[in-house]
């Protein structure tokens, strides 16, 4: 695989935002229209003890992504009520085109108080082109269960024959710092199955393999089918440093199958990496890969996990 | 008809000296029948940290069959150990209600974990025990029983039974955090799941049972006999708007011919406060078993058992 990067495409602190979102255009995910592209977006406002909530936006852009067509007045789906898994903020948000209606796999975070946060994954439906969504019910379609004892997150959902998948991560361990600084998360890509896209069955296990160590966090993962094969790019970065240091921070990670279940990992083929300097030469995350007619392309974050935007590569050679 | 009539408190937590984990409370109270002894589960919590929380622990305590008075034996640690960092039960193991499956016991517990915007979370979780119900192992650090969409957060309450080849585990589920004199209080109500190993549930996903104060009356504690071809139930509920004022608590009454649909009728629950004593208050959280030919009551007194529990003789028939 070889990508060609066509830059930076979208910097959220140039444009203004609503819902007092200042910063931040993390996890971008496309869906295709016939004159335009929708990118929805994770957004941030800073909330009254400084803390992140994130919001879902979205910006439409020409079928070229060099001119944006439009932005939404408004955050396309709230954020839960009081005690809910969504109450502090929704990111990753997963959209599927599917019969006229769209379907959006939320990531809600809900804040605790021994560790930062609990992720659940919620579901909505949107009936007007993807403006606004409403949720299945105030709770999540998945959460933690017997073998996945938390931050059950980062869904992304497709449809092949008659079943639907899910690539999606959970939390294998909250460290424990004998130096009392705060508790990291380490957390792997796993998958399940639906045959209704709502309820799922899933069985606990961890697909792709670790490059790093047994503490590499893996996370969003995005598949695409070209020809027999499936493609996955998900991002990975060490447990601790990582927002220090560039070196244990998110990289592009990519592993390939035939069966969705059995995954080779191969980050040497992943063909994409950071650039030499520039918005995306510290860090890569958040892949998002989708077809605008014959041409397959990557919208990612790059340096500080979006804060400045999102760029777009396409593939050039496969 | 029917009522209860009281034969007295059974056991003060503020009686036993030595444990730390076992400080005050003792709540939730549920039975399993040995040969020479009646195994009674309950719920305490330990004395607080330096952050002013306490942690709830489940144990239990053994009655003589014979003289349900004589307490023969305390455990001597808590029957389910805390979970990790992070996972849903970190904070408390409590309720607790087990049932014998083959030759194991299984015990099915809430998992307490604390939260910023509200004081805390609840899911249900599982462990077995492989020595008489002394101690139980979980079967995975994650609950067998969690969120869905309509039923949004605090699945507790958990009380297993087996009817025919099925089990039934009734359970409260959260609907709404209120916000009382600026503090988040909760509103939960009565559900249902039926699975056919214990382990795959399946929810009915409806509430079980009308309120009768206002929509936002909180319900607990659904404990459900069968008796004469009837499935009986108790619980208990209060006004969510009051939850600090605990006298408020009382036991209510249901009965259903297919577990599902249950009709509500307090007036014959047979059972209501003391006009003096532990129970003067309150009575709460019950448990109704039957022991050689008799069918008995145990419940929680003031302050939501802060002072323990008492037992009740079923007097008329459960019909």
């Amino acid at each position: 695989m070889e990508w060609k990067k066509l830059g930076q495409i979208f910097n959220p602190t140039e444009h203004k935002l609503p819902n007092n979102c200042v910063a931040f255009a993390k996890s971008p995910q496309a869906i295709v229209f016939e004159e335009f592209i929708r990118i929805y977006y994770c957004s941030a406002e800073y909330d009254k003890s400084n803390k992140i909530l994130c919001h879902i936006l979205f910006v439409d852009f020409d079928k070229n992504f060099s001119k944006i067509l439009r932005h939404c007045e408004d955050e396309v789906i709230n954020l839960g009520e009081l005690g809910s898994f969504d109450e502090h903020g929704i990111f990753p948000f997963n959209v599927l085109k599917e019969n006229g209606i769209i379907k959006a796999y939320t990531t809600g975070w809900s804040r605790r108080t021994s560790v930062s946060v609990e992720t659940s994954v919620g579901y909505a439906e949107s009936i007007d082109n993807g403006i606004s969504f409403s949720k299945l019910g105030k709770g999540p379609i998945m959460t933690a269960c017997i073998n996945e004892p938390f931050l059950v997150c980062d869904s992304f959902v497709f449809k092949d024959g008659q079943i639907y998948y899910m690539y999606y991560i959970f939390g294998t361990k909250w460290s424990e710092p004998e130096d009392g600084s705060v508790s990291e998360r380490v957390y792997k890509i796993a998958m399940a199955t639906s045959s209704d896209g709502i309820s799922w069955e899933r069985n606990g296990k961890c697909i792709i393999s670790d490059k790093i160590d047994e503490n590499e966090c893996q996370a969003l993962p995005t598949v695409i089918k070209i020809g027999n094969r499936f493609h996955m790019y998900f991002c990975y970065r060490n447990m601790v440093g990582f927002r220090e240091d560039s070196n244990k921070g998110y990289r592009i990670g990519y592993a390939y199958s035939d069966d969705l279940s059995n995954w080779i990992r191969d980050d040497e083929k992943s063909g994409i990496n950071l650039s030499k300097n520039g918005w995306d030469s510290q860090m890569m995350c958040y892949p998002n890969i989708f077809k605008v007619d014959q041409s397959i392309y990557m919208l990612y974050n790059g340096n500080d996990f979006g804060k400045r935007g999102f760029g777009i590569a396409k593939l050039i050679f496969k | 008809m029917f009522y209860w009539n009281k034969l007295g408190r059974i056991f003060n937590p503020k009686e036993v000296k030595g444990k730390y984990w076992l400080n005050e409370y003792a709540q939730a109270p549920a039975t399993l029948i040995f040969d020479d002894f009646v195994r009674v589960y309950f719920s305490c919590r330990s004395q607080k940290n330096d952050r002013n929380q306490f942690v709830s622990y489940s144990a239990y305590i053994d009655l003589d069959r014979n003289n349900l008075f004589n307490i023969v034996n305390y455990a001597e640690q808590p029957i389910l150990k805390l979970g990790e960092k992070g996972c849903f039960d970190e904070f408390g193991t409590y309720p607790f209600s087990p049932i014998r499956n083959n030759k194991e016991i299984w015990g099915y517990y809430a998992g307490w974990t604390r939260c910023e915007s509200v004081p805390f979370n609840t899911a249900i979780g599982l462990g077995i025990s492989n020595d008489n119900g002394k101690t139980f192992c979980k079967i995975g650090d994650g609950p067998i029983l969690s969120y869905s969409p309509n039923e949004p957060f605090i699945i507790s309450g958990p009380k297993i039974r087996k009817f025919g080849d099925k089990f039934y585990l009734f359970y409260i589920s959260g609907e709404k955090w209120l916000i009382v004199e600026g503090k988040p209080e909760m509103s939960t109500k009565i559900r249902l799941a039926i699975s056919d190993d214990g382990l795959n549930w399946k929810k009915i996903d409806e509430k079980l049972i009308d309120e009768k104060i206002d929509k936002n009356e909180s319900q607990a504690s659904p404990d459900v006999f069968f008796s004469q071809g009837i499935y009986h139930m108790f619980f208990c509920y209060w006004s969510p708007e009051n939850f600090r004022n605990t006298k408020n608590r009382r036991i209510g009454y249901a009965s259903s011919t297919d577990l599902i649909s249950w009709n509500r009728d307090d007036k014959k629950a047979g059972i209501s406060i003391s006009e003096k004593g532990f129970d003067s208050e309150m009575v709460a959280y019950p448990h109704v078993f039957e022991l050689d030919g008799k069918i008995y009551m145990l419940y929680l007194g003031n302050e939501v058992g802060r002072y323990g529990f008492g037992l009740a003789e079923l007097k008329g028939e459960l019909e």
